[in-house]
C-alpha cells in the first residue's frame, strides 16, 4: 500500500489521531535528528494545530488531502511565526509574517507543519554542507552527503522523521537529494506551483515541488499544492491538478525517450542501476525511443550564469537595513561566489558577452528537450552522475557543479521532472529520473509508480 | 550660444491600488508603513502580482495624447534597475521599457513614455524610511533636447501638466506627484543632467542657473563636464552629486517575476475611442469651429472641466459671448472662490440662461456678474436669482422718475457738468443708481443723463 497510504488511512479510520501522529515524529525527530541535522526549527504549535485537525476529523469534517500528515518545510519558505533563514546568518533573525501560498494550501489541506528543514545556504549547494547550522547527513548511506539543496527534506523523509516534505529545486534541489537518500523527489512544470512566500535563487528557475517516501504521497503533495492562484503574476492557467486517479495506469504503450548524452556523462556503475530501470519500463510494455541531447551538458555553464545573475538580484534586499545583517558580510563562501560572478557579469559592459548568451544557450537546451518529447512522453535517465561524496571531502566548485548537469536542462526547459529510487551501488541508493512535458506530471508519475514498484 | 534642452519628467498615475500590489495609493493620508504588505515592502520571497491594469491603461492613455505611437503586438519587458538606497526595499526599481515613442507636444518631440514604481520616503536626518509610497505607479515621458531656453522648457512643462491633468489619470500636482529631470547642454560644452526637480518652477530656475553657470565657465575657458547634479530649491542653484551616485552601472535584468507586457492594438484603440481630446487639439478646434480668439481659447482649455462647460454652454447662446465672459468673470470668480471647473455644482443650462438674459440686455453685465456668483454659491435658475437679488429690471417710466428727480434736486451738479466738469456725471449716474438700488445699468442712465442735460442747454440757448 506504501507509506503514504498507510498513514492516511489509519488515520481516517481513527487508529492514529493527527495529534499522536505529531508526536510520533517529534519523538522521532528528538531520538534522530541530532545526528542527521535534517531540521532547523521545529513548529510548537504544531500539536495545536494537530488538535484542531483531530476536531475537525471527530466532527465528521472534510478535511482535506493531507488530514493529519506531518509535514516538513524548507527553509526557504515563509511559515508565519518560524524563522525563514534560509540556513544563513543573513537570515538568522527574520521570523515570518506570512505564510507562502504553498503553506497555505498544505494547512488548508489537513497537513501540520511540524518544522523547518536544513539546507545549503539560499539553496545554494547540491551538497547540504553549506548550511550555517551545519551540514546534514544522509540516512540512506551515512558519512555520505544527503545531497542538496533540499537536503533536509530528503534525509528526513529517509529517516523517517515527517511524512512529507516540501522542498525546491532550481536546479536539481529536490531531485538530487531524492536520489541520494533514497526517496521520491518531484520538480514541477515551472508555473504549476505558486511561488508566493519562496525566498529566492534563480526566480526563473525556481520551483516548489514535493519529497516523499513513495509516488503516492509526492503526487499527493502535489495535487495540494498546484494551481494558479491571482496572488501571483508568472503562472500557468491551471485550476485543479489530478495524478492519482491515473496513477496506477501503467506505461503500456507508452513513449519513453532514453540519450546516449546520459551514458556520456554519468558513471558506469550508476548507469548500470538505471539501465535495468529502463529494461523495467520495457518490460511493462512501454517503447523505448532513442533522444538526441547534442547540447545537454551546455546547460550547467548557461545556468551557472542565469542563477547568478537572478541571485544577485534577488539578494540586493538583504541590504543589512531591514533584516539585520549585510548578506554580503555573513553569508558562506558559495553564496558570495554566486553574487560576485553575478554580480560581474551582470554589468553593463558584459552583458552581450554573459548573460545574453547564457539566454540563448538555455533557449537552444529548452529547443533541444522539447524536440524529444514531441517524440516521446517522457525522458527516464539517470538523476545525478555521481555517487554522493563523503561528507566533508574537499571539492572544487566545478566538481561541485558536475553533480547538477542532468538534472538542470529540465529547470532551463521548464518541464517536470521526478525522482525515484532505482537501486543502489554498494548499499549508496541511486534514483532513476523521469522528465515529461510541460504539465506532463501525469504521465511522469505513470512511469514513476511502475519504477518503483517492486518485483 | 545655443541652448538645448531635454526633459524627463515623472508623474505619479492616480490609482486606487499600487503597481503590483494591492495596497492602497493615498501615501500622504496616513501614518508611516500603514498602506504596505509583504510586496511593496520587498519582504524575503514576496512576489509582485499582475501589473496594475489601469496603471498601464492610464500610461497608453498619455502616450497616445501626447501623439505617441503605442509599441503594440510585442513583449514590453518589465526590467529591474539596481541601485542601493534605504527607500528602495528590494533594492531595485522595476521600471518598463518603452510602451510607446516618437510623439510631439507642440514642437517638442517625445522620446518615449515607459511606466515605473515610485519607491518609498527616506528621512536622511531621522533614519527612517517610511514605505507608504513605495509601489506607486509612475509615468516616465522622456523629451528629445528640443527647447531652447527655460523659458521654452517652463512653456512645455505647463503644457505638459495641462495634457496630463486633461486624462485625469495623474495625480494633482501636490506633494511631489510630478517631478522632473533636466537635461542642459550649451554649444561646446558638455550634457548636464539636473535631478531632484520638483516643480514647473523649479525646472525653470534650475535652467536659469545652469546657463549662467555654464556660460560663464565656457567663457572663462574652462570645460563643461558631463556631469549629474542636484537642484537645491532652497537656494535655488544646483550642486554635483557624488561621482558613486551617478556613475552607477544599473545591471538591467527583465524581472523574472513578472510577465512582459503585450499591448494588444485593441486595446489602444479602445482607451483611444474613450479618451479626452487633447487640450492643444482642443484649443485649436475651439478656436475654428466658434471664431473666439486664441487667448480666450486658452483659458477655456486651460482646464478640462472649463473646456467641457464651456461647449455645453456655447451650444445654447452666442459663443463669442460665452468665451469673453469665460476668459474674465467666470475665471476671475472660480479663482476668487479657489473653485476648479470640474467641482462647480451648477448647470451648463443655468449659466447659458444668465449668457442669454445679459445678450438681450435684460441685465446689465455688472447684474450678470452679481448673479453668476450667486450661481456659482449656490446653483439656481438665474430668473430667480434675479428676483432674489433685487435685480428686477427697472421700468421705462420709473427710470426716467429717477433721472429727472436725480437733475432736479442735484443743480449744483448739473452746474457744474455743464460748466465742462465731466467729474459732475459720474456723481449723478451714482445718484441714479442710488435711487433706482443699483438696477439701472449705468451704462443707459448716463447716457440719458447726457442727452437730457445737454437738450436743456441747447433749449436755454
Amino acid at each position: 500500500m506504501g507509506r503514504t497510504l498507510e498513514k492516511l488511512d489509519s488515520i481516517n479510520r481513527g487508529e492514529l489521531s493527527a495529534v499522536d501522529n505529531v508526536w510520533q515524529a517529534l519523538e522521532r525527530i528528538e531520538k534522530l535528528d541530532k545526528k542527521i541535522n535534517s531540521f532547523i526549527e521545529l513548529n510548537s504549535n504544531a500539536v495545536a494545530e494537530a488538535e484542531a485537525v483531530h476536531r475537525r476529523l471527530q466532527r465528521g469534517e472534510k478535511v482535506g488531502k493531507l488530514e493529519g500528515l506531518v509535514i516538513g518545510v524548507k527553509s526557504n519558505l515563509n511559515v508565519t511565526g518560524l524563522r525563514a533563514t534560509c540556513a544563513s546568518r543573513t537570515l538568522d533573525n527574520y521570523v515570518s509574517t506570512y505564510d507562502a501560498d504553498v503553506v497555505k494550501r498544505v494547512r488548508a489541506a489537513g497537513g501540520i507543519v511540524i518544522g523547518v528543514n536544513n539546507m545549503d545556504e539560499f539553496a545554494c549547494g547540491s551538497s547540504g554542507e553549506t548550511s550555517a547550522f551545519g551540514p546534514t547527513d544522509n540516512p540512506a548511506a551515512p558519512g555520505h552527503i544527503p545531497g542538496g539543496s533540499s537536503s533536509g527534506g530528503g534525509a528526513a523523509i529517509a529517516a523517517g522523521l515527517c511524512d512529507l516534505c516540501l522542498g525546491t529545486d532550481t536546479g536539481g534541489s529536490i531531485r538530487n537529494p531524492a536520489s541520494h537518500c533514497g526517496v521520491v523527489g518531484v520538480k514541477p512544470t515551472y508555473g504549476l506551483v505558486p511561488r508566493q512566500g519562496l525566498i529566492d535563487l534563480g526566480m526563473s528557475l525556481d520551483q516548489i515541488g514535493s519529497i516523499a517516501p513513495d509516488v503516492v504521497g509526492a503526487a499527493l503533495l502535489l495535487e495540494t499544492i498546484a494551481g494558479k492562484t491571482q496572488n501571483e503574476c508568472v503562472m500557468l492557467d491551471v485550476d485543479k491538478a489530478r495524478y492519482l486517479d491515473r496513477l496506477g495506469d501503467g506505461v503500456k504503450g507508452m513513449r519513453v525517450g532514453v540519450s546516449q548524452k546520459f551514458r556520456d556523462l554519468t558513471d558506469p556503475a550508476v548507469m548500470g542501476v538505471i539501465d535495468k530501470s529502463v529494461e523495467k519500463l520495457r518490460e511493462f510494455g512501454a517503447e523505448i525511443v532513442d533522444v538526441q541531447l547534442p547540447n545537454l551538458e551546455r546547460g550547467l555553464t548557461a545556468y551557472y550564469l542565469i542563477v547568478s545573475v537572478e541571485f544577485f538580484s534577488g539578494t540586493r534586499k538583504f541590504d543589512g537595513r531591514k533584516y539585520g545583517k549585510r548578506i554580503e558580510d555573513v553569508c558562506g563562501e558559495e553564496v558570495l561566489r554566486r553574487i560576485m560572478r553575478g554580480r560581474y557579469i551582470s554589468q553593463k559592459e558584459y552583458r552581450g558577452k554573459f548573460y545574453q548568451r547564457a539566454l540563448q544557450v538555455r533557449t537552444l537546451v529548452r529547443q533541444e528537450l522539447m524536440a524529444a518529447l514531441e517524440k516521446v512522453d517522457v525522458i527516464v535517465g539517470p538523476t545525478v552522475p555521481k555517487l554522493p561524496h563523503r561528507l566533508g571531502a574537499k571539492l572544487t566548485p566545478m566538481e561541485m557543479y558536475a553533480y547538477d548537469y542532468l538534472t538542470i536542462p529540465a529547470n532551463l526547459a521548464g518541464i517536470c521532472a521526478g525522482v525515484v529510487k532505482a537501486g543502489d551501488v554498494g548499499g549508496i541508493p541511486v534514483g532513476v529520473q523521469a522528465q515529461g512535458k510541460i504539465l506532463g506530471e501525469s504521465d511522469m508519475f505513470r512511469v514513476m509508480h511502475v519504477l518503483e514498484a517492486k518485483a | 550660444m545655443k541652448v538645448k534642452i531635454g526633459l524627463e519628467v515623472h508623474q505619479q498615475i492616480a490609482t486606487e491600488r499600487k503597481f503590483y500590489c494591492n495596497c492602497p495609493t493615498n501615501y500622504q493620508d496616513v501614518p508611516p508603513n500603514t498602506n504596505v504588505c509583504p510586496i511593496c515592502t520587498g519582504m524575503p520571497g514576496a512576489k509582485p502580482l499582475s501589473p496594475n491594469e489601469r496603471a498601464v491603461n492610464a500610461a497608453i492613455e498619455i502616450a497616445v495624447m501626447l501623439g505617441c505611437k503605442v509599441i503594440t503586438g510585442q513583449t514590453v519587458y518589465i526590467q529591474r534597475k539596481h541601485y542601493d538606497y534605504p527607500d528602495l526595499p528590494s533594492g531595485y526599481q522595476r521600471t518598463s521599457l518603452p510602451i510607446a515613442s516618437e510623439g510631439t507636444l507642440e514642437g517638442v518631440r517625445i522620446r518615449e513614455v515607459h511606466l515605473e514604481e515610485d519607491p518609498g520616503q527616506y528621512n536622511p536626518v531621522a533614519g527612517t524610511a517610511d514605505y507608504n509610497r513605495s509601489g506607486v505607479p509612475l509615468v516616465e515621458i522622456v523629451t528629445e533636447p528640443d527647447m531652447k531656453s527655460p523659458e521654452e522648457a517652463r512653456r512645455f512643462l505647463r503644457l505638459l501638466t495641462r495634457v496630463l491633468e486633461y486624462t485625469g489619470k495623474v495625480r494633482p500636482e501636490a506633494g511631489g506627484a510630478m517631478r522632473a529631470d533636466v537635461n542642459i547642454s550649451l554649444e561646446g560644452g558638455g550634457r548636464v543632467e539636473v535631478k531632484n526637480v520638483n516643480s514647473v518652477k523649479g525646472a525653470y530656475r534650475a535652467l536659469k542657473f545652469e546657463i549662467i553657470r555654464q556660460r560663464d565657465k565656457i567663457k572663462r575657458g574652462e570645460t563643461v563636464v558631463r556631469e549629474t547634479r542636484a537642484y537645491l530649491e532652497s537656494q535655488m542653484t544646483t550642486v554635483p552629486m557624488r561621482a558613486k551616485e551617478t556613475e552607477e552601472d544599473y545591471r538591467y535584468i527583465p524581472d523574472p517575476d513578472i510577465f512582459p507586457l503585450v499591448l494588444e492594438k485593441e486595446r489602444v484603440d479602445r482607451i483611444t475611442a474613450g479618451m479626452a481630446e487633447a487640450p492643444h487639439i482642443r484649443e485649436e478646434r475651439l478656436i475654428k469651429q466658434y471664431g473666439i480668439p486664441k487667448p480666450a481659447a486658452e483659458v477655456i482649455v486651460s482646464e478640462r472641466g472649463l473646456a467641457d462647460l464651456y461647449e455645453a454652454v456655447a451650444k445654447d447662446v452666442d459663443p463669442k459671448l460665452a468665451a469673453t465672459w469665460f476668459r474674465t468673470k467666470l475665471k476671475k470668480v472660480l479663482n476668487y472662490m479657489k473653485l476648479q471647473a470640474a467641482d462647480v455644482k451648477f448647470t451648463p443650462g443655468q449659466l447659458a440662461g444668465l449668457l442669454r438674459m445679459v445678450k438681450t440686455k435684460k441685465v446689465t453685465p455688472e447684474q450678470g456678474e452679481l448673479v453668476l456668483r450667486e450661481i456659482v454659491k449656490k446653483p439656481a435658475e438665474p430668473e430667480e436669482l434675479l428676483v432674489k437679488l433685487g435685480l428686477i429690471p427697472l421700468k421705462r417710466s420709473e427710470l426716467t422718475k429717477a433721472i429727472s428727480g436725480t437733475i432736479t434736486t442735484n443743480p449744483v451738479a448739473v452746474k457744474d457738468y455743464r460748466a465742462g466738469k465731466t467729474k459732475a456725471l459720474e456723481f449723478l449716474t451714482g445718484k441714479v443708481m442710488g435711487q433706482t438700488k443699483g438696477k439701472a445699468d449705468p451704462r443707459a442712465v448716463r447716457k440719458i443723463l447726457i442727452r437730457r442735460l445737454k437738450s436743456r442747454h441747447r433749449t436755454r440757448k
